[in-house]
């Protein structure tokens, strides 16, 4: 029982950074714009809340250096794509490389190669009075880090701005038909220069989650592609803030099962290796198996101002 | 929440306003008002500078030079939220409507801030609606809607906005005629409110019937600015066209018994899900006839198109050419049975604009031997092919190697027409070959057609002017949601009928005519 709770609440937790990612790819998809640049984010997240908790002793100067160093790569993004009207697809690649270099780099200049990796200590899971006494609930829910109860109120916020008031309106109708923004008075560029940098902030959080909250350390392949993960999650929850939950919990319980499975060093036939690749071969057969997508109609498309 | 409108102004003037495009002159010198209570028509050809001067003050463009007054003080139109301030509203030639959208979201988007009160927003849009009588769900998603509902939602988003002048960009090119009529009914309501309206259009008729005063424009300039009392046809369509055009002469076709020959398609049907999008179509094309397809786009007339030209798959039914089953040939077999087809949007279907002229047109011979010589492209020739087409079709163009997108619209079609001209030995489909063109390229276009009908040709005339399909058709069909509402002769058809058919309804007095057998006896 205790180990299916274990697995359980350790799912939860590997849903949260998977969960910051993928809404934020909603709110900004539904825009238009996909962040293919969000590996990256994640990346510059992990190694800006490694190293600003590292330097200033507080996982609080982690978490603000990791949103400030996702918003700076965002920026660029939005720049690139927004304004220069570059391919979104061909500049996040770019981008992606260049962040994990750049993370390299600087993490050598700044401590070396030491002969031991560096440790931070990580977030402490918070038990909340009361709550936490549920059974099983209790231990699942309400037992985690500060960036999983944030999330909490993160997901019925993001649904209610989406749907419920006139910045969501106008960034649904932009990602359907700028024109239709434009004519109404709404600037096409700025709803996107927006949700982009609303996706480097969250995806910093993300991504300094890994570092952070779960290893307590940086390295280079820390995020694994989980921001991808994060990004095919938002297709495969529809673009719907709702859908974005079950998938990263799907995802989440995968890494959770995997993880468990690593410590007992797999089991009967299947390697260890099967469970380490468990959630990419999920987003693999999930992705293809999924059907009629309400996609956003100008997603990835460039707004070119007739005549200007 | 919603923002506060200054549209108590009595008038606008639009005062020396000059916009150029790159090298083109789209607006020059350009000097008039609009008042409260006038309904002001906006007479040009296509490319004239209708629409541009609109969008200036709709604060879509900027003016390069001159200045905007609303009574007597200069104001600056930056963004349409500006020109919205000034209670301008503007409905665009093609919708700016969300599809995947309620009509409530759509009306509201813009104009409201912070949290949506959506009973509240959905109440004062039925209100709106009610108020001038339009038939409009508020809960419907828009992509739902027909085109001439979709348009009802675009007046009454302006009207949400408070809006106290109306431009509308040729507002009736996608309505049957009684809808038109309704629009116009909407048009003089709103204008005794105290309200004015800017009316966009080419066609004359609209003009004197809606307009209180004209402004004529041509290649960017105003040519008359007139009152509707003033003037007359005549006198309005030289202020617009400013030289004459001969319409081209038709002779009447001869109903030969023409046996199989020609195109047959029977029993035609093609769904998308519950969608018919083509239903039980069937109809006899006879060599050296013109059948013109009326209806209101997006009734299936382009899925006929593509079934005919091996483009789309069908579902049951059968096409046959001249004789031959079109049904189990490939696409590059429907081309080399001799098939023409100058498709709706030739931006997207038939032209690559950053090729130059020859090779747009080698596209569609690049397996033909005589256009290749040892597996390669025989220059020589293609460039001799193409020089042979820019002087039988008139193209306007420096030479075959330009880029065909740096063609004027009606060069661009006119070089379809030449590439398709080259491959219809059998058979020429057209869908809306006119749209867009001013009238000179109208013409060259019409006398083609009527050229290829004389030589023998079978000829499928899809289009949405009504004065194209009665000037070149021997037979009209009139397509509603994938359906036939029956073939005609011209003299069974007026405007009031036709109008009925588009819209889904046989009129009483032709229940009787609308079955093809009969008219293969009438004729």
């Amino acid at each position: 029982m205790s180990v299916v709770v274990g697995i359980l609440a350790r799912a939860l937790t590997m849903s949260t950074p998977l969960l910051y990612g993928s809404l934020s790819e909603v709110v900004a998809e539904r825009s238009g714009m996909m962040v293919t640049a969000i590996e990256g984010i994640f990346l510059i997240g992990a190694w800006g809340g490694f190293v600003g908790t590292y330097l200033w002793g507080s996982a609080l100067y982690g978490i603000l250096l990791a949103m400030g160093l996702g918003v700076v790569v965002a920026a660029v993004y939005a720049f690139v794509t927004v304004t220069m009207r570059q391919h979104q697809v061909v500049t996040g690649t770019a981008l992606n490389i260049l962040v994990a270099g750049l993370c390299t780099y600087f993490q050598r200049v700044l401590f070396g190669i030491p002969t031991s990796p560096l440790k931070i200590e990580r977030l402490p899971q918070l038990a909340i009075p009361l709550l936490s006494d549920i059974p099983i609930l209790g231990e699942v829910f309400f037992n985690q880090n500060i960036l999983t109860y944030i999330m909490y109120a993160i997901i019925p916020l993001i649904y209610f701005v989406l749907f419920r008031t006139s910045t969501g309106l106008a960034i649904r109708s932009t990602g359907e038909n700028p024109v239709a923004s434009d004519v109404a008075g709404i600037s096409v560029n700025f709803v996107r220069y927006m949700t982009v940098l609303f996706s480097g902030l969250m995806g910093g959080v993300a991504g300094a989650f890994y570092s952070i909250g779960f290893l307590g350390m940086f390295t280079a392949g820390i995020i694994g592609g989980r921001g991808w993960i994060a990004f095919a999650i938002c297709f495969l929850g529809n673009w719907h803030p709702f859908g974005a939950v079950v998938g990263t919990l799907v995802f989440g319980l995968a890494e959770s099962i995997s993880i468990y499975m690593q410590s007992l060093g797999g089991a009967g036939f299947l390697p260890n290796e099967f469970f380490i690749a468990l959630p990419y071969i999920l987003t693999i057969v999930l992705t293809v198996s999924r059907r009629n997508f309400k996609v956003p109609a100008k997603l990835g498309v460039p707004y070119v101002k007739e005549g200007g | 929440m919603r923002e506060e409108v200054k549209g108590n102004w009595s008038e606008i003037e639009i005062r020396n306003v000059s916009k150029y495009f790159a090298r083109v002159v789209a607006n020059k010198d350009v000097n008039f008002t609009i008042r409260k209570g006038e309904v002001l028509a906006l007479l040009g050809e296509n490319g004239a500078g209708k629409s541009t001067i609109m969008k200036i003050l709709y604060g879509l463009y900027q003016a390069d030079e001159g200045s905007i007054l609303f009574d007597g003080k200069e104001e600056r139109i930056a963004n349409p939220k500006d020109a919205m301030r000034f209670g301008i509203g503007m409905i665009q030639q093609h919708f700016s409507l969300v599809f995947a959208h309620t009509v409530t979201e759509n009306v509201i988007l813009g104009a409201m801030r912070g949290i949506i009160p959506y009973a509240k927003a959905k109440e004062q849009v039925e209100s709106l609606a009610s108020r001038y009588g339009f038939d409009v769900d508020a809960d419907a998603l828009v992509g739902d809607l027909d085109v001439g509902v979709q348009q009802k939602v675009e007046i009454i988003k302006a009207l949400f906005k408070q809006t106290t002048l109306l431009i509308m960009d040729e507002p009736t090119a996608v309505l049957t005629p009684q809808e038109a009529d309704q629009l116009m009914e909407f048009v003089r309501q709103f204008v005794a409110d105290g309200h004015a309206v800017v009316f966009i259009t080419h066609k004359m008729k609209e003009v004197m019937e809606i307009a209180d005063r004209i402004i004529v424009m041509r290649d960017g300039r105003i040519s008359g600015d007139l009152r509707k009392e003033d003037t007359n046809e005549a006198e309005l369509s030289r202020l617009m066209i400013g030289r004459d055009i001969v319409a081209p002469e038709k002779v009447d076709f001869e109903g030969r018994d023409h046996g199989q020959l020609g195109l047959i398609v029977e029993n035609l049907s093609l769904s998308r899900g519950k969608v018919k999008l083509l239903d039980d179509i069937d109809f006899h094309l006879r060599p050296g006839e013109v059948l013109g397809i009326a209806g209101v786009s997006g009734n299936g007339q382009e899925e006929l198109c593509e079934t005919i030209c091996g483009i789309r798959a069908f579902d049951s039914g059968s096409i046959v050419l001249d004789g031959v089953d079109l049904s189990e040939l490939s696409l590059r077999e429907h081309i080399d049975q001799g098939i023409g087809y100058v498709p709706v949007d030739r931006h997207r279907d038939a032209m690559i604009g950053s090729m130059s002229l020859a090779e747009n047109i080698y596209l569609k011979f690049s397996t033909h031997d005589d256009w290749n010589r040892h597996g390669l492209i025989d220059a020589n020739n293609l460039r001799q092919k193409t020089l042979e087409s820019i002087e039988d079709f008139d193209i306007r163009a420096p030479g075959p190697d330009v880029p065909a997108g740096n063609l004027s619209g009606g060069n661009q079609q006119k070089l379809i027409l030449a590439r398709e001209m080259r491959l219809a030995k059998k058979l020429l489909i057209l869908n809306q070959p006119t749209r867009g063109l001013d009238l000179g390229a109208i013409n060259n276009i019409h006398t083609t057609v009527l050229q290829a009908r004389a030589e023998g040709l079978p000829v499928l005339l899809i289009s949405t002017e009504l004065s194209e399909i009665f000037a070149l058709s021997d037979r009209i069909a009139v397509m509603y949601k994938g359906r036939f509402m029956g073939i005609f002769l011209p003299r069974e058809l007026n405007t009031e009928r036709i109008g009925l058919l588009m819209a889904g309804i046989v009129p009483d007095d032709l229940a009787h005519v609308a079955d093809e057998e009969i008219r293969a006896e009438v004729v």
